[in-house]
């Protein structure tokens, strides 16, 4: 009996070894960190939004200075989304997501504006600066959107390992993952048209 | 990788959910405007290069890969339907896999007539050197200007040039050797081990207990098996190493009574999950782009 100990130790082990792979363990471990990657993305490039304001918004001073409304709402869309920490626990909270999500799109639309009233100013629209500050502005639109496409992609594939069959079973039972919370198609109909650069 | 391992196990229930999750793929991505078939460095789809200034673009981008291992990339296209210009870009680039893998060192860029648009589209890692403003300032200063002036063939030759010198030392050809264009993930070597001790174990075990049946079925799926591991011999070392001690383990508990051996007929095929071809035409190297880059108009 002894002597066939260790043919079953090994066959018992390669067994939940490949178990272990079949229901997901390892596959649901490497979403999980997909998305957070994905996530992450998203965070840098709304940061790298937020850096190029304070330029932006003091050359547009230069310009039009009366134009203290719109550059105010700006600043203080600015501080509103940087203001929101980020962590991973966000990701998991539908409300602080929701709430980014909001504080991000309230500085879309003040920077939308912002540019909307440069039109107005022949001087500014001329004005080298200014012109550089905004191709890095819609490169950097562009790239939130690519971030953006990219995690909502990320969390689809994550949220339907969550729910299909067997692997639902692993994310509950043994690793207590949920569902993310996803970018909705309303707010990307907002954040899918780039500002409109006119050279 | 351990979905794919344990796929040929344990076959349905996982890739029930793959062909499920690929169904639902493809039907939500389908596209107004197909992207073109890479057919070459230059894709003049607009007809408004002359043979010979496409030909020599070609030429510039081809010796400019072999130096530094960047992939560039031109495509002129009729109209884009409506598209948005940037999107379009974007999944042209990433569908094409320009750069390397790894380095991610494409760049596309893009005309589009009828709109009258231009886009440069810069990989991941040549962002840093090609930036969004540094792309703007090349539409802005190179492209449109010509283009304005009806010189579509000057204005793409001069935007190339400006690409390819802002580009030119990022990179060098021994950082991103060519034609490691593999698509998919590849395991790394300690997946590689991990897989092979599994391998190892089960063809231990089946070899030392010897039946016939089992020999046979072993033969066919340790092939395959080995096919599959064939491209690093890593993993196939600690199969064997792993199927050797267990065989000889095994062997000693049983009190050495049978001969055990490698199943027959088992044969090393060819391996498996090579992805990029590259024989006579131009492919993508595998790179992936984030968005950079810069549009302009004329």
């Amino acid at each position: 009996m002894s002597r066939r100990m260790p043919a079953f130790t090994t066959v018992a082990a390669t067994i939940l070894f490949v178990w272990l792979s079949g229901c997901g363990y390892n596959d649901l471990q490497g979403l999980d960190e997909d998305t957070k990657a994905a996530w992450s993305e998203v965070v840098n490039q709304y940061q790298r939004r937020a850096d190029l304001i304070p330029n932006l918004v003091a050359t547009v001073k230069g310009y039009a200075a009366h134009e203290k409304d719109t550059l105010e709402s700006v600043v203080q869309a600015r501080a509103q989304a940087t203001g929101i920490q980020v962590t991973p626990e966000t990701l998991r909270d539908p409300a602080a997501f929701e709430k980014f999500q909001q504080a991000q799109a309230g500085l879309s639309s003040a920077l939308g504006r912002l540019i909307a009233i440069a039109e107005n100013y022949p001087n500014l629209k001329a004005d080298q600066n200014f012109r550089d500050l905004q191709s890095q502005l819609e490169g950097t639109e562009n790239r939130i959107a690519v971030a953006r496409k990219r995690y909502i992609e990320k969390v689809a594939e994550y949220n339907k390992s969550v729910r299909f069959f067997p692997t639902n079973l692993t994310a509950k039972y043994l690793l207590h993952m949920e569902e993310k919370p996803n970018f909705t198609v309303a707010d990307e109909k907002a954040v899918a048209k780039p500002p409109e650069v006119k050279f | 990788m351990g979905l794919r391992f344990s796929q040929k196990i344990w076959g349905t229930g996982p890739s029930l959910v793959l062909v499920l999750a690929l169904i639902w793929t493809v039907a939500s991505t389908s596209w107004a405007l197909d992207v073109p078939p890479l057919t070459g460095r230059v894709v003049d789809l607009g007809h408004v290069l002359p043979t010979e200034v496409a030909a020599s673009l070609t030429r510039h981008l081809e010796s400019h890969e072999t130096k530094t291992s960047n992939q560039v990339a031109i495509l002129i296209l009729p109209s884009l339907e409506g598209e948005p210009l940037e999107e379009f870009s974007h999944r042209v680039a990433t569908t094409w896999k320009l750069g390397q893998k790894g380095t991610d060192n494409g760049v596309l860029l893009l005309v589009s007539l009828k709109d009258r648009k231009v886009r440069i589209e810069v990989g991941y890692g040549l962002e840093g050197t090609l930036t969004d403003l540094r792309s703007a300032h090349i539409i802005r200063n190179e492209i449109v200007p010509r283009f304005r002036a009806g010189d579509l063939a000057g204005g793409i030759t001069a935007g190339t040039q400006a690409i390819l010198g802002t580009i030119e030392g990022t990179y060098t050809a021994e950082e991103a050797p060519l034609g490691l264009g593999r698509s998919g993930q590849e395991p790394n070597a300690f997946e590689y081990v991990i897989m092979g001790v599994v391998v190892g174990t089960l063809a231990g075990i089946l070899l030392s207990h010897g039946l016939r049946h089992a020999r046979a079925l072993l033969g066919s799926v340790l092939a395959f098996l080995i096919a599959q591991f064939a491209s690093v011999g890593l993993g196939l070392a600690a199969a064997g190493v792993t199927a050797l001690l267990l065989w000889l383990l095994l062997q000693a508990n049983r009190g050495g009574g049978r001969h055990g051996g490698w199943g027959d007929g088992s044969t090393i095929g060819p391996g498996g999950g090579f992805g990029g071809s590259f024989g006579g035409g131009f492919s993508g190297g595998g790179g992936s782009f984030g968005g950079g880059g810069a549009s302009g108009d004329w």
